[in-house]
């Protein structure tokens, strides 16, 4: 359904009646944002939790669909299954703003909700149920996040939530639609801006020559016309010889990136590593040539996108410690050291007017008009008020119809076997943040968090002599760690799961890379795994 | 349409009361204390919350109400047609023999420098504390936890924490423990916030009208004195963007707290656990305060920035030039501005030649 954001916004979630989060621990990754889902659920709508793991909301929730990782298409081709064998489905929205319907018609006749039930391990008639509920309240929303994006079918699990979100006409009014919940702080704001090897900022395709020579006109120099490298390419890059120096702003891609150990490889062969970064971190450190010293989010005015397409003020609270700076003015000075002929960009204000008269979908956003509350894109005027909720009337496609893309069930690319028996499925925690070179330095929260841990069921804990605590050392095909065992029924047997956050056991030794082929979205969330007992309770001597 | 429980119901009608001897009206149902202040009668309140269920449970917002034996709490009574208000007679005379009674047991009006509800009200009543109660000490406890305090002293037991964790978090972290003169509010289990549930997230905090719970300083740093500036800004560890308050001690010029408003939208005053607490690493000494080269022995140096971007440039330059634009990536974060984005964006298309833009936190 286009593009990247939530249709709706976050003070709508209190009203909604009925509420899916699927692939999403919300109450931590979201926490904020949960308390309207809470709102909600103590107002009585009905919530459903699909997840492999109990995370908190499955308190509140109706019905937990415990699905195993990776089967999300399954599920939700069954739900669609349901909906269509029993004539729920919105046959006046299908016929006015949607097309291809009958291609997932005809695939998702093949998916019974009782052979879901052996793949994903839901029972059928909890399917039954959730199909039932969902299509038959009006303001029902459902809630994904990377949970769900970051398999390597990533795109296919987006696609059947469009498809069930379109079956059912539920887009395009308030409280409803299809709610992708961004991670960190400002992606949504990075996708807008353009930092995207194949859109322009406003997502603007690079393939059309128009758009590139309307850019090109404005910059005052040609855009190039060969499409960039996305992150996976770049990874890769790295050990063919395509890629052969890197700019790192904010980033640790050899904490982040699945199969680090394949990408410390990787810096290793680079001729020339240009860093700018608030602190030294596993990448800049080893293989950076320069390093400069940047600001954080108090040190510098700006805005920051939220999740619901918000465009909010960032302020200066503090200046920058000793010579440090704000990132715009690096960026700007880097551009004219490398002879770029840029304007002076006094204000980031320059910047965001630049940036708002060449994408229309922002052209109505300025400065002055959110001093006090953020405004919502699309806002294409001055008078423009922004758009708490997308796709109304109808669809946002050119064609004015959203598409329907027929799903068939791909299993995850390394399955368990005898060698390596456990699931490894990994996320995030409430008290970090990514890499956590921010938050662990916080100690109030590292007094919450603060070794690496490994959640497992007591059943598989039992069979390996291991005790809640205990120092568990877990083994892929592509590197090994160690943590400590966390005992409890939030997984189920089979079932393993760490979070991203620690820099001593970087959970992407385990993890590999092969991606999703279209976003390149790489597959953190399933690898296999075996899991040794290691030491007892004491830590094992650092390697 | 307005909904109230479970159920839909049409907008509420419009009905006429009588507010201190004036006609009044007002939407069926809404608060007494909200149809007040619309009519520009502010009655004061205690242990009301606007973002939590009416309570009624202090009575500082008491008023007469024509009918009733008893005067009713005005932040937990709803306008209904024909009533008839006074918030005149002997209401303030109450109001002020209440406060008097609260600052009684109340020994420390500033434990932790946060605005205190019940101070402010005593000042605008002229109430003081006509003796101080002997009993009244309660018994503290130490909380290990860094970021949250509780002084018992402080305390009016309203009850808006406890009802915040319930409402809001509705996680079972904050109890109200004893009765009488040694009742308190406790962690549920045992004597720190750690031992919980309890999320961190501050919200009983925020909810508390007395500053009873307080933020902690950092290790070794005082409470400064001086009045604190705030910045609003937004949040910078998720994606929901929550609007804050920066609130930095103009002398040292460092963030000594973060707050939040019941009127910013999105996140309505709520904060979690990093957007309120997690802001230390923008003080921290690791910080990087020079450029760095890596120098002829492979070790990093502290520089100046003309030569720093010297370096880059040539270092970058030479590569476009052997290999092309395309062997350049640039990965930018989406920790970064918006402002920032859109300039990495162009540098790398304008300045280096390539498309190759891309981020680790695409999602
Ligand atoms: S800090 Fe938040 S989670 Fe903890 S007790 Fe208070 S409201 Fe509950
Ligand atoms: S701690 Fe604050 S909010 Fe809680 S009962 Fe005491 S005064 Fe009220
Ligand atoms: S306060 Fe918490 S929920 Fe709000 S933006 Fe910050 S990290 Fe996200
Ligand atoms: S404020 Fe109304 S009873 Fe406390």
């Amino acid at each position: 359904m286009g593009r990247g954001a939530t249709t709706n916004s976050i003070p709508e979630i209190e009203n909604a009646r009925f509420i899916l989060v699927i692939g999403s621990n919300t109450t931590e990754a979201h926490p904020v944002l949960a308390l309207r889902m809470k709102k909600a659920a103590r107002n009585g709508a009905t919530l459903v939790v699909a997840d492999p793991r109990k995370i908190w909301l499955t308190k509140l929730a109706k019905r937990h669909l415990q699905l195993r990782p990776g089967s999300d298409v399954w599920l939700l081709n069954a739900i669609m299954h349901v909906i269509l064998r029993e004539g729920l489905q919105d046959d006046a929205y299908i016929a006015e703003h949607t097309e291809d319907f009958d291609a997932v018609a005809e695939v998702v006749a093949r998916y019974t909700p009782e052979e879901a039930e052996q793949v994903t391990g839901v029972p059928a008639a909890d399917i039954v149920a959730t199909a039932r509920e969902y299509a038959r309240e009006r303001y029902a929303a459902i809630f994904y996040t990377l949970g769900i994006t970051e398999h390597a079918c990533a795109v296919d699990n987006i696609w059947s939530l469009s498809n069930l979100v379109l079956m059912t006409g539920h887009l395009g009014y308030e409280s409803t639609g299809l709610n992708a919940l961004r991670g960190q702080n400002n992606v949504q704001g990075l996708n807008d801006a353009g930092a995207n090897p194949s859109y322009l900022p406003g997502y603007q395709p690079l393939e059309d020559p128009e758009l590139r020579r309307k850019f090109g006109e404005r910059w005052g120099v040609e855009v190039p016309e060969t499409p960039g490298y996305r992150l996976d390419q770049m990874m890769s890059g790295l050990h063919d010889g395509r890629i052969k120096a890197l700019y790192l702003i904010g980033e640790n891609p050899v904490q982040t990136e699945p199969n680090a150990h394949h990408v410390e490889e990787g810096m290793e062969g680079l001729d020339f590593v240009v860093a700018q970064d608030l602190f030294l971190n596993d990448s800049n450190r080893r293989y950076a040539d320069v390093i400069f010293p940047a600001s954080s989010f108090a040190e510098k005015e700006g805005t920051f996108t939220n999740t619901e397409r918000r465009v909010n003020r960032v302020r200066k609270a503090v200046p920058c410690p000793g010579n440090a700076r704000e990132d715009l003015r690096i960026v700007v000075d880097m551009a004219k050291a490398l002879g770029a002929d840029w304007p002076d960009y006094r204000t980031p204000e320059d910047a965001w007017n630049e940036f708002a008269d060449l994408a229309p979908l922002w052209s109505g956003i300025r400065y002055d008009r959110i001093e006090e509350v953020g405004l919502q894109w699309p806002c294409t005027d001055r008078d423009h008020p922004g758009s708490p909720y997308l796709h109304a009337p109808h669809p946002s496609r050119p064609s004015g119809k959203g598409k329907f893309y027929p799903v068939e069930y791909q299993p995850p690319i390394e399955q368990p076997d005898s060698e390596y028996p456990f699931v490894l499925s990994t996320g995030r925690t409430l008290y970090h943040y990514n890499s956590a070179t921010m938050t662990m330095r916080e100690e109030g929260v590292v007094q919450k968090q603060e070794d690496p841990f490994v959640e497992m069921h007591p059943e598989d804990a039992r069979a390996l002599g291991v005790a809640e605590g205990d120092w568990v050392r877990l083994v892929s095909r592509r590197g090994e760690l160690e943590a400590r065992a966390k005992l409890g029924d939030r997984v189920y047997p089979g079932l393993v799961w760490m979070a991203l956050h620690f820099a001593e056991a970087k959970v992407n030794w385990l993890t590999h890379d092969v991606g999703d082929p279209l976003i390149g979205t790489p597959e953190y969330k399933t690898s296999a795994v075996r899991v040794e007992r290691v030491g007892g309770a004491i830590r094992p001597a650092a390697r | 349409m307005i909904r109230v429980g479970d159920t839909m119901i049409p907008m509420a009608r419009t009905v006429a009361f009588t507010l201190d001897g004036q006609p009044a009206s007002a939407p069926e149902g809404e608060l007494l204390v909200h149809a007040a202040a619309r009519h520009g009668v502010f009655i004061p309140t205690l242990c009301h919350d606007d973002k939590l269920e009416p309570y009624g449970g202090c009575r500082m917002c008491v008023v007469g109400v024509e009918g009733s034996p008893r005067p009713l709490p005005a932040c937990a009574t709803r306008v209904a047609e024909g009533m008839v208000v006074s918030t005149d007679s002997s209401v303030p005379q109450y109001q002020r023999t209440l406060t008097e009674m609260l600052l009684a047991e109340h020994l420390n009006p500033d434990p932790g420098g946060r605005p205190n509800e019940l101070v402010d009200l005593a000042e605008e009543l002229a109430a003081e504390a006509p003796f101080i109660l002997p009993d009244a000490k309660r018994e503290p406890y130490d909380d290990r936890n860094r970021f949250m305090g509780y002084d018992p002293d402080a305390c009016i037991l309203c009850n808006r924490c406890v009802r915040y964790t319930q409402e809001v978090m509705q996680c079972s972290a904050l109890s109200l423990e004893g009765r009488g003169p040694h009742a308190r509010i406790v962690p549920t289990h045992g004597y720190s916030w750690l031992d919980t549930e309890c999320e961190l997230c501050g919200g009983c905090l925020s909810a508390c009208p007395t500053g009873a719970i307080y933020e902690k300083f950092e290790e070794g740093t005082e409470r400064p004195e001086r009045t604190l500036e705030k910045v609003k800004s937004t949040c910078t560890f998720c994606g929901v963007g929550c609007q804050i308050d920066l609130n930095v001690d103009p002398e040292t010029q460092r963030i000594v707290k973060v707050t939040s408003e019941p009127h910013y939208v999105s996140n309505e005053g709520n904060l979690c656990v990093k957007g309120r607490f997690a802001f230390n690493f923008v003080h921290h000494p690791d910080r990087l305060t020079e450029p760095l080269v890596r120098g002829e022995d492979g070790e990093l140096h502290p520089t100046t920035w003309e030569h720093a971007f010297r370096v880059a440039a040539e270092g970058l330059l030479r590569v476009k030039e052997e290999h092309g634009p395309q062997a350049i990536g640039v990965l930018s974060s989406a920790r970064l501005t918006m402002e920032e984005n859109f300039l990495i964006q162009k540098l790398a298309r304008t300045a280096l030649g390539t498309n190759s833009v891309h981020s680790c936190e695409a999602t």
